[in-house]
């Protein structure tokens, strides 16, 4: 097992979830898929890397993780409050 | 064994994100979106990361997930029919995602001599926590302040919708 194809198995599904928030239109999708982009960097972190140093960078990142999802949900749902809509295109006003 | 598991792993992770994309049930989605999510803590389980399997697991796919459902169930406005947006920028957008990965997967190409060792070893929560109250105890403990505020933020939002 390569060091190479790890980290080509990481950027693979990195791209992928970038190809997802790249196309979908809608902020509660593109939050997903964002989340799945931090989870394929912290493969590529703890596959890279077999020392406990990085695992420990992992759990760090978790917590990242989790206060990213808090923020961006409480974030969308004062958006729906305001605008009624969770489609991106239709957000245009930086004024709620 | 363990490098099958990894690719088997890996293509699983790769198929449900790969469905997430086409999937227009914000449910289903979600539910894929887990199946990767788990996919990932296997592939954890098989590279010796034991602790972080079970993180993975309790954090991503039971705590993350959660606050997603609840999200959905929250917001009548991520049910509504999406429109078609205009072909040319799904298009663009998976362009960009396929240079994204050319250009990862050549800055990487410097890995391909460098051999991970393959055997099942055991990195306990005892060396984590050696690592994580030790070497890295300063960024542990701003990682508290990173949690609070965004505890702090999300209560703000969250207040702010009430008056209004």
């Amino acid at each position: 097992m390569s060091a190479y194809n790890l980290a080509a198995l990481s950027f693979l599904l990195f791209a992928l979830a970038a190809a997802g928030f790249l196309t979908c239109g809608s902020l509660v999708r593109m939050l997903m898929f964002l989340e799945l982009m931090l989870n394929a960097a912290n493969l590529a972190l703890v596959a890279l890397n077999p020392q406990p140093a990085s695992q420990a960078y992992a759990v760090m990142l978790f917590a990242i993780a989790a206060a990213e999802a808090g923020v961006g949900l409480a974030i969308l749902i004062t958006l729906a409050a305001n605008f009624k809509t969770l489609q991106a295109e239709n957000i245009k006003e930086l004024k709620g | 064994m363990i490098a099958a598991a990894v690719y088997a792993l890996g293509a699983l992770a790769a198929l449900a994100t790969l469905l997430m994309l086409f999937q227009r049930n914000p449910v289903k989605a979600a539910m894929l979106m887990l199946t990767a999510l788990l996919a990932t803590a296997g592939i954890y389980l098989a590279l010796s990361a034991q602790l972080l399997a079970a993180l993975q697991i309790i954090l991503y796919a039971g705590a993350i997930m959660t606050l997603f459902i609840v999200a959905l169930t929250v917001l009548p406005q991520a049910w509504r029919d999406h429109p078609a947006r205009a072909p040319f920028i799904k298009v663009l957008g998976l362009a960009a995602a396929a240079v994204i990965l050319t250009e990862l997967v050549q800055a990487a190409a410097a890995l391909k001599t460098a051999v991970r060792p393959t055997g099942f070893s055991e990195t306990g929560a005892l060396a984590l926590a050696q690592q994580l109250f030790g070497r890295f105890a300063f960024q542990f403990e701003l990682l508290s302040l990173v949690i609070l505020a965004s505890i702090v933020g999300a209560v703000a939002l969250a207040a702010k919708r009430r008056d209004a």
